[in-house]
């Protein structure tokens, strides 16, 4: 895997984010008993994770290293660091290290954070933590005690300079349009850049020309639709080289946003449920072999319809938004506040819950402006009628 | 430092919980099952494993509570594992708890671990199959009860390992006299038509019940109007909606508002088609049948593995087709 075997070695060796980079150096050499913990916040594959075991290597600390998973509750934390950081001389020089805090939230787990904040409080060794993203409530927690450092998406230059470094390295040729349509792609996210490279160079170059072999999503969607024959659309059908789940999804997500009369559209659903069920029967048995089929139930999707035409989502902006925004803050209310009503989180939001944020609302239940969830709460009364 | 976990402020202002019976002898209507209950755990160390089922808000998870305090009595907390089987995704879960729970070392005092297997019968039939090796693993040390709303879902082997017992909805007059003593202890104004609005709108079951109760005296006293303008606040009133917006042909609409309820809500697929089952019965429709056909067949096809969201939507779909 080449994204581990081009690891840096040195902090020298890492590009991008020399200002951050300098400044957690800074602190580690200024470090004192009581100095603040540090949290590095940025994107994945920038070199996070690579500098916190850098540093310690460098200053020769032993890398206390956890990650999300193991520090869901409070009892686990306190397990896990109170040792470390009462027993310093014992172990050498030791230095905590926390990657992914920010996957800590939203488990229904406040206990681990609120431990682990407790610890950063009064640090006795040297922390660092690290995590994609700070907006959550909280990460807004742990950011009091923390000085936050952030790091950013690398720049196309420095990632074309380091790519070809490493196709010196690795003896490899690519293409300069190919070249850039890695960098393009990676976003400035250097393990994928990485990664992408290798997979092209080993063997996938990218297509220059549009083979018929194998077609992306959105143009064959529109191809199959747009088909003259059922011949044509058959072989467009197959030349649809993704796995079978995506398929049925992006069938699934043009039929709904292509405006259809109700009796299309329904006709059109019936025929993506069946293929669902195929789907569905081959992941429960592994029947690979009935796959097959597949094609020939969507095939029954033919029609030469200009209506049609692909998207990628099958539901409106707004609604993904509240998905992935509040879906996510109700979800662990809703986990909390029916394990102690003895009652299951969709009964519990489905009876209890609209019944509590009227009382809210008519302020016959109090709502304490430090609640977690008082956010959430209020933007739910205001959608009561 | 508090743990905001177990005392959420909001919980203990509501009333469902504040006036949940802590005693078997306290629980309302269930008269029968209690006696018979109340002799079986006189000696514990022969109790069987448990079955309660019943519909919704009828004292199931209380009784089961109470036997759990009454056996163990200050041990309860620790001796007792809840587990909502709508909530824990698959058998692997409560495997993994059930089997830590019970090795738990060390146990003083107390005849045996109680586990509380809430909703059972949203398990599918292989994770049920699955259990019954744990409750025969377990069974050493630990007792089951297993709580289920429809018991035709539970497959015979599980049942024949309990004693089962099958709770009735509360009576109307039952249920108002339990609400009127709420309503004094509150003290809040409740005439005798409110309160039969309630019961109208619970029908039996008195969680709602006294949820509703407690949105209505947020607005005032208990009177028949009030508890009109608070009924409907529900979520189940938005499956109302969504079959009726499918029934008239608005399939988009009545579709992402069904991905609203399961995705940014959290209500279960099961727990979406059981309402829209009751909902049918709601609305005046000559095509009564046919709709109920219609569902049939696809909660068919989620039971066995289909995607809910595409299921669902295309359910939709076809109900949009039927009028015309
Ligand atoms: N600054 C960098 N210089 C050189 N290579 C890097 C740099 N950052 C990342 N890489 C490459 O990407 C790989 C992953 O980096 P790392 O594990 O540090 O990412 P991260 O920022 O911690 O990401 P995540 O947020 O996903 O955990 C490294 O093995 C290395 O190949
Ligand atoms: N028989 C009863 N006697 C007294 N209170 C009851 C009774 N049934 C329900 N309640 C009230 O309703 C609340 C919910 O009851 P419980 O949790 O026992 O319902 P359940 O039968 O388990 O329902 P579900 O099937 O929805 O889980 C209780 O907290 C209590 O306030
Ligand atoms: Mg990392
Ligand atoms: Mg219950």
């Amino acid at each position: 895997m080449w994204s581990e075997k081009y690891r840096p070695q040195n902090i020298s060796d890492m590009i991008g984010n020399e200002e951050s980079r300098s400044l957690i150096i800074e602190w580690l050499t200024k470090w004192k008993k009581g100095t603040k913990p540090i949290l590095l916040v940025g994107p994945p594959g920038i070199g996070k994770t690579t500098i916190a075991y850098l540093i310690a290597k460098q200053f020769q600390y032993d890398l206390i290293g956890l990650n999300a998973s193991d520090v869901r509750s409070k009892s686990q934390i306190n397990e896990i660091l109170l040792p470390v950081l009462g027993n310093v001389s014992v172990m050498g020089i030791p230095m905590i290290f926390i990657d992914e805090v920010d996957g800590i939230h939203g488990r229904g787990d406040f206990g681990g954070a609120e431990a682990l904040i407790e610890i950063l409080k009064e640090p006795t060794i040297p922390i660092i933590l690290a995590a994609n993203s700070d907006i959550s409530d909280k990460m807004k927690n742990i950011k009091k005690v923390v000085k936050t450092i952030f790091f950013k998406p690398i720049p196309p230059r420095l990632l074309k300079i380091h790519l070809e470094n490493i196709m010196v390295k690795e003896n490899a040729t690519l293409s300069l349009g190919s070249m850039i349509k890695v960098i393009e792609k990676s976003k400035g996210d250097i393990r994928s850049m990485i990664n992408l490279t290798q997979s092209f160079v080993t063997g996938f170059d990218p297509p220059v020309e549009k083979s018929f072999e194998n077609i992306n999503v959105e143009d064959g969607i529109n191809a199959f639709f747009k088909a003259n024959s059922i011949d044509e659309a058959r072989s467009v059908l197959y030349s649809i080289q993704i796995d079978p789940k995506s398929k049925i999804d992006a069938f699934y997500s043009s039929i709904l946003t292509s405006n259809l009369d109700n009796i299309t559209l329904a006709k059109f659903l019936e025929i993506i449920s069946e293929a669902d069920m195929l789907y569905g029967k081959i992941m429960k048995t592994q029947n690979w072999r009935l796959l097959r089929y597949l094609n020939e139930i969507l095939i029954k999707l033919y029609k030469n319809d200009q209506r049609m035409r692909y998207s990628q989502y099958s539901i409106s902006w707004p609604l993904l938004n509240r998905i992935r925004w509040d879906g996510k803050k109700i979800k662990s209310v809703s986990s909390i506040m029916a394990k102690n009503l003895h009652l299951s989180s969709s009964k519990f939001i489905t009876i209890c819950f609209p019944y509590m944020m009227f009382c809210i609302k008519n302020n016959k239940l109090q709502l304490d402006s430090d609640d977690i969830f008082y956010d959430i709460f209020q933007k739910e009364i205001e959608l009561i009628k | 430092m508090g743990n905001r976990q177990e005392d959420h402020m909001l919980l203990t202002g509501m009333w469902v919980e504040k006036y949940r019976p802590s005693k078997l002898s306290e629980i309302v209507n269930q008269t029968e099952i209690i006696s018979s209950l109340e002799s079986l755990i006189k000696d514990p160390t022969d109790m069987p494993h448990l079955m309660f089922s019943g519909s919704a808000g009828v004292g199931k998870t209380t009784t089961a509570l109470c036997i759990s305090r009454q056996i163990l009595g200050e041990y309860s907390r620790d001796y007792t594992l809840e587990l909502n089987a709508s909530d824990e995704r698959g058998i692997g879960m409560v495997r993994e708890k059930v089997k830590k729970f019970s090795r738990y070392a060390g146990m003083v005092d107390v005849p045996f671990k109680i586990i509380i297997l809430d909703e059972a019968d949203e398990m599918t039939s292989d994770a049920q199959t699955a259990l019954r090796r744990i409750i025969e693993d377990t069974a050493k040390y630990c007792r089951f009860i297993l709580i289920a709303n429809n018991i035709s879902k539970i497959i015979a082997p599980i049942q024949s390992r309990c004693a089962t017992f099958k709770f009735t909805t509360i009576p109307e007059e039952e249920m108002i006299n339990h609400l009127e003593t709420i309503a004094k202890k509150e003290k809040v104004k409740a005439d005798k038509n409110g309160l039969k609005a309630i019961y109208d709108y619970s029908e039996g079951d008195l969680r709602h019940a006294i949820n509703l109760m407690q949105a209505t005296a947020s607005i005032g006293e208990i009177s028949e109007v009030n508890v009109k303008i608070s009924a409907g606040l529900t979520k189940t009133s938005d499956v109302d909606d969504i079959l009726k917006m499918a029934l008239s042909g608005k399939i988009i609409e009545s579709r992402e508002k069904m991905i609203e309820l399961i995705k940014v809500y959290g209500m279960s697929e099961s727990d979406f088609l059981k309402y829209l089952n009751s909902a049918v019965f709601k609305i005046n429709h000559e095509k009564i049948s046919s709709i109920l056909q219609v569902i049939a067949k696809y909660d068919y096809r989620i039971l066995v593995g289909a995607n809910p969201e595409i299921q669902l939507s295309s359910l939709l779909a076809e109900l949009g087709k039927l009028e015309k």
